[in-house]
C-alpha cells in the first residue's frame, strides 16, 4: 500500500512535467499577447513589460526558467494584475471554492445517494420514475438558466436570500444549490445502477437466505459495493466542483478560482494560466489516487499493484 | 415615456440642453423605483465598481474601474467639478498661465499631507509625473504628458536628463510645468488619473506591491481599508485630506462585479446603491427607463467600423464611401439596440464646446451604388468577399449580421461576418490583419482631439493603415493654434476629412445608462461618465424631502 502510493506520487511529477511544456508553449501559441489592449500601449512601454518579465528572452531560456521557479511553486507575478503574484491569488481563490465546492459535494452526496437507493429498491415503481425524471431533468438544467431562475424566485421575488456575493452563511445556500444539482442527479443515477447490479448478485441472495433483514441487506452489504460507481465518479468530480465553475462564480459573484482559469486564457495572462492549471492537475492526480485508495476499502476485489 | 426620453436624447443630439427631469413631469402616479430603496443605516456607499481592477498605481493604469479607486485615494493637482468636470482647485489652490500659453504655474495649499502623515509637495507632483515618463515604468497614458517640453523625448529614451523636460519644483509649494505647445485642455489632463502624485517613499520601499492595503498611502477624500480579488474593494474616509470636512461618506465599499445580470440583481435588492453605466444590460434599457432611478444620458464614446485600407479593395476611397453610405445607423441604434444608443455619423461625439462639428457620414443607398460603380465594381460584379470582424459578444454579433445584410442587399456584395475571441481580435487589429473591424473609442478629456488623435499617421490607435498627410498637417496646425475659434475650426476641417476618406465609419454615439438609488446624491450626470466620490452623500431623509416637495 505505502509503495504504492509513493509511486504514485512519484509518477506525478512527469506528469505534472509534461502538463507544464504543454501548457507553457500552448499559451503561447495563442494569438495576440498579456499587453495588448483596445487602447495602444506604447511600444517602449510594451517592450518595457517584456522585459521586466523575462518576455524578451529566448523561447528555451524562458521556459527553464519557468521550470525552475515552477518547481518551488514559484510562478511569478501575474501579467493582468502586477502586484499580485499567481501564488498569492491562488490561495486567495481557493479557499472560496474549496468551501463552496465542499458545501456542493456534500449536499449531493447527502440527497444523492438515498434517491439512487430509494430508486433502485422500488424498480420501475412510480417512486422509481419519479426520482430518475428528477434526476434527468436536474442533469439537463445548465447552471446558467437554474442559477438566475433560482435568484430570481428566492432572492428577488420572496426575498428570502441574498442574490449574490460571498458574505455570511446564507449567500452559500444559492450557489451551493446551483452547483450541487447537476451532481445530485448524476450521483442518484450512478446509485441507482450500481445497486440495481449489486442487488441481482448470489452474495445478496444468500443474505436475504439468511434471514437477514432487508435494511442490513442494503446498508450492511448491497450500498457498501452499489456505491463504488459514485467513488471513482467523486474523484474527477471533486476535482472538477472544488476547482470552481465560472458560471456559477460570476452569477453569484463569488470570488473563486474557476474565473481565473478562464479570463486568464482570455487575457493571455502567461503566468495566471500555467499556475492554475498545474494546480488543477496536481489536485486531480492526488483525488485520483484517494479514489484508488478508498477503492481497497470497499471493495476486497481490487487490489494495489 | 420612452418616446420622452428619445425627444431628450434627439434635443440632446441638437446641442439642447437636455430636459433631465422630463420624466418627473409625466411620472404623475409619483416616482416608481426598481426595487429596494432603503438607505443605508450609517454614511456607507456601495457600489458596483465593475470589472476587478488591474491595479490602482495611477501612472500605470487604464480603464475605468481602475480609474475610479485611484480617483477615491489621490487627488491631483486639479480636481473636476462634479457636475461640468471643469477643472477645479484640488491640491493647487490657484494657478497662472503666461501670455503664450505655455508656462503653467501650480500653487499648492499650504500644510498638504499624505495619509500617513507625512508632508506632500510640489517634489512628490514632479517625481510622479517623471515617474510616469520613465521608460521602465511602462505608463500606458504616458503620452498625456506629451504636451509637455522633453516629455516625449524622455519618455522614449532619447534623452536621459529628466532635467530637460519641463516638470520643475522651485519650491515646496510651486510647481512648475513647461509646454512645448499651447494645449487649451491641459488643465483637464492635471485631473487625469494619470498625472495624480504617488507616494515616492512607500514606492521606493515596496516595489509592485506598494498599492496593496496595508502598504498604500494617499492623498485624497478616502483610504484603502482592504482588497479582495474578485469581490471588493473598502475604503474609509481620510481624516488628513485637506477638505475632509466636505466629504460626508465615511465608508465606500466598490464591489467587483462583471455579470450585468448579478450587477441589476444586487441593485434590485438593495445591497448595491449605484450601478454604474456599462453595467446594465443592454436589453433591459427599455424597461428599466420607465423607473425614475434609471437614469441614460450622453457618454463621450462612439462605436465604428474601421476599414484596413492596406488590403485590395479598401485601398479605393470609392469602395469606403460606398460602404459608408451603405451604413443604415437608424436601423441599428434605433431598431437593433432598441434606442439605447444614439445613430451616429461623426467620431467625435456630441458635448465638446466650441467644435464646430462637420456634418457626418450618411445613409444613401443610391448614392452607396453609385460609388460602387466609381469604384469599378458596378452592381457589386467583381467585388471580392470581403468579412467583418467582432470580438465575442451579443451586440457585436447582431450588428455585424445587420451591417453584413445592408451591405449585400445594398450593394450586391457577399459579406461574411468572423467572431474572433478578445485577445485574437485585438491581434488581428493591430497587425492590420482584417477587412472590416469592429472598433469604439471612449474620449479621454473634453477635446476633439482625444478622439481625432487616434487617426494620426501611424498612431497605435489607428489600426486601418490609413495616413494621410493633409490630416496630419491640419492636427499639428491646431496644435500650435493660439486662438482657440480658429484652432477648432481646423480640427473640424480635420474631421471633414477624415469622414470623407472613410477608413472608418462610425455607427453609433454612446449612452451612459445607470442606476442610482434615490437616496444617493451627489453623483451628477457628467459628459465623460466621471463621478468625483467626495462628493456623494447618503440621504436618509429622501423620501420624507421628496413628499414635501410633490
Amino acid at each position: 500500500m505505502a509503495a504504492f502510493v509513493v509511486r504514485r506520487v512519484l509518477l506525478m511529477i512527469p506528469t505534472l512535467w509534461v502538463i507544464a511544456t504543454l501548457t507553457f508553449f500552448m499559451v503561447r501559441l495563442a494569438p495576440g499577447g498579456p499587453f495588448l489592449s483596445e487602447r495602444d500601449i506604447p511600444a517602449t512601454a510594451i517592450r518595457q513589460l517584456e522585459k521586466s518579465y523575462g518576455l524578451d528572452r529566448p523561447l528555451g531560456e524562458q521556459y527553464l526558467t519557468f521550470l525552475a521557479h515552477a518547481a518551488r511553486l514559484d510562478f511569478g507575478p501575474s501579467y493582468k494584475y502586477p502586484g499580485r503574484q499567481v501564488r498569492e491569488i491562488i490561495f486567495e481563490a481557493f479557499p472560496v471554492s474549496l468551501e463552496l465546492g465542499a458545501w456542493a459535494l456534500l449536499f449531493a452526496v447527502l440527497i444523492g445517494v438515498p434517491i439512487g437507493v430509494i430508486a433502485a429498491l422500488r424498480q420501475n415503481t412510480g417512486a422509481d420514475h419519479a426520482a430518475m425524471a428528477a434526476a434527468l431533468a436536474g442533469v439537463s438544467i445548465p447552471n446558467f438558466v437554474l442559477g438566475p431562475l433560482l435568484v430570481l424566485w428566492v432572492s428577488l421575488t420572496w426575498f428570502l436570500l441574498p442574490p449574490a456575493l460571498w458574505e455570511g452563511p446564507q449567500s452559500r445556500v444559492l450557489p451551493v444549490l446551483t452547483l450541487s444539482t447537476a451532481y445530485i442527479a448524476y450521483i442518484a443515477r450512478l446509485t441507482r445502477g450500481g445497486m440495481l447490479e449489486v442487488l441481482r448478485q448470489d452474495y445478496i441472495r444468500t443474505a436475504r437466505a439468511k434471514g437477514l433483514p432487508e435494511r442490513a441487506v442494503v446498508f450492511k452489504h448491497a450500498l457498501k459495493l452499489g456505491v463504488l460507481p459514485v467513488v471513482s465518479y467523486l474523484g474527477p468530480a471533486t476535482a472538477r466542483i472544488i476547482m470552481g465553475s465560472i458560471v456559477v462564480e460570476s452569477v453569484f459573484a463569488v470570488p473563486g478560482l474557476g474565473r481565473h482559469l478562464v479570463n486568464g486564457a482570455f487575457n493571455r495572462d502567461y503566468t495566471l494560466v500555467l499556475g492554475v492549471v498545474l494546480f488543477y492537475a496536481a489536485f486531480l492526480m492526488v483525488l485520483n489516487l484517494i479514489v484508488d485508495v478508498a477503492y481497497t476499502r470497499l471493495d476486497p476485489r481490487v487490489e494495489l499493484s | 415615456m420612452p418616446r420622452l426620453l428619445l425627444l431628450a436624447l434627439a434635443l440632446g443630439a441638437l446641442g439642447c440642453a437636455q430636459p433631465r427631469d422630463a420624466r418627473f413631469a409625466s411620472a404623475s402616479a409619483g416616482p416608481r423605483y426598481f426595487g429596494d430603496v432603503t438607505p443605508p443605516a450609517d454614511n456607507t456607499l456601495t457600489y458596483n465598481n465593475g470589472a476587478e481592477p488591474e491595479g490602482i498605481d495611477p501612472g500605470v493604469i487604464s480603464g475605468q474601474p481602475d480609474g475610479r479607486v485611484a480617483r477615491a485615494i489621490f487627488e491631483g493637482l486639479t480636481t473636476p467639478n462634479p457636475r461640468t468636470l471643469e477643472p477645479e482647485p484640488g491640491q493647487a489652490y490657484r494657478w497662472e498661465v503666461s501670455a503664450d500659453g505655455l508656462t503653467y504655474t501650480f500653487h499648492l495649499r499650504p500644510g498638504l499631507v499624505w495619509s500617513n502623515g507625512a508632508p506632500l509637495g510640489a517634489e512628490d507632483f514632479r517625481w510622479s509625473w517623471i515617474r510616469v515618463l520613465r521608460p521602465e515604468t511602462a505608463s500606458r497614458y504616458a503620452s498625456f504628458l506629451y504636451p509637455v517640453r522633453g516629455a516625449e523625448d524622455f519618455n522614449h529614451g532619447r534623452i536621459r536628463d529628466e532635467r530637460q523636460v519641463g516638470i520643475q519644483a522651485p519650491d515646496d509649494s510651486t510647481f512648475v510645468v513647461t509646454l512645448a505647445a499651447p494645449t487649451p485642455y491641459f488643465l483637464f489632463l492635471t485631473e487625469y488619473y494619470t498625472l495624480l502624485p504617488v507616494p515616492r517613499a512607500v514606492i521606493e520601499r515596496q516595489g509592485p506591491r506598494w498599492t496593496r492595503p496595508e502598504h498604500i498611502v494617499g492623498n485624497g477624500p478616502f483610504v484603502l481599508r482592504s482588497w479582495r480579488q474578485g469581490d471588493r474593494l473598502v475604503f474609509d474616509k481620510n481624516p488628513r485630506y485637506w477638505d475632509a470636512a466636505r466629504v460626508r461618506l465615511d465608508h465606500v465599499v466598490a464591489l467587483s462585479l462583471e455579470d450585468l445580470n448579478t450587477c441589476v440583481n444586487l441593485y434590485k435588492a438593495g445591497v448595491v446603491d449605484w450601478n454604474p453605466s456599462g453595467y446594465v444590460p443592454s436589453q433591459f434599457i427599455p424597461y428599466l427607463r420607465e423607473y425614475s432611478d434609471y437614469r441614460g444620458g450622453t457618454y463621450q464614446a462612439v462605436a465604428y467600423y474601421s476599414i484596413n485600407v492596406t488590403r485590395k479593395p479598401f485601398d479605393n476611397v470609392w469602395v469606403r464611401r460606398a460602404l459608408a453610405f451603405a451604413m443604415d445607423r437608424d436601423a441599428i441604434a434605433r431598431g437593433l439596440l432598441k434606442g439605447s444608443r444614439m445613430p451616429w455619423g461623426n467620431l467625435v461625439p456630441m458635448g465638446y464646446p466650441g467644435y464646430p462639428r462637420p456634418p457626418g457620414q450618411t445613409y444613401d443607398p443610391a448614392r452607396a451604388r453609385d460609388c460602387m460603380a466609381r469604384a469599378g465594381f458596378p452592381g457589386g460584379r467583381g467585388f471580392p468577399t470581403i468579412s467583418i470582424l467582432f470580438n465575442t459578444s451579443e451586440d457585436g454579433k447582431r450588428i455585424a449580421e445587420a451591417v453584413q445584410s445592408m451591405w449585400s442587399r445594398t450593394l450586391g456584395i457577399h459579406v461574411e461576418v468572423l467572431n474572433q475571441e478578445w485577445g485574437s481580435y485585438l491581434q488581428a487589429t493591430v497587425a492590420l490583419q482584417y477587412d472590416v473591424a469592429r472598433r469604439s473609442w471612449v474620449g479621454d478629456y473634453l477635446d476633439p482631439t482625444t478622439f481625432l488623435g487616434t487617426m494620426k499617421s501611424g498612431d497605435g490607435n489607428n489600426r486601418t493603415g490609413w495616413s494621410d498627410a493633409h490630416y496630419d498637417g491640419l492636427l499639428r496646425a491646431a496644435a500650435v493654434e493660439l486662438d482657440p475659434e480658429k484652432r477648432m475650426r481646423t480640427l473640424a476641417q480635420a474631421e471633414a476629412l477624415l469622414l470623407d476618406q472613410a477608413p472608418v465609419i462610425p455607427i453609433y454615439h454612446f449612452a451612459t445608462s445607470e442606476m442610482v438609488k434615490p437616496y444617493v446624491r451627489g453623483i451628477e450626470d457628467t459628459p465623460l461618465d466621471v463621478h468625483p466620490l467626495k462628493y456623494v452623500w447618503i440621504d436618509r431623509g429622501w423620501s420624507r424631502r421628496l413628499a414635501a416637495a410633490r
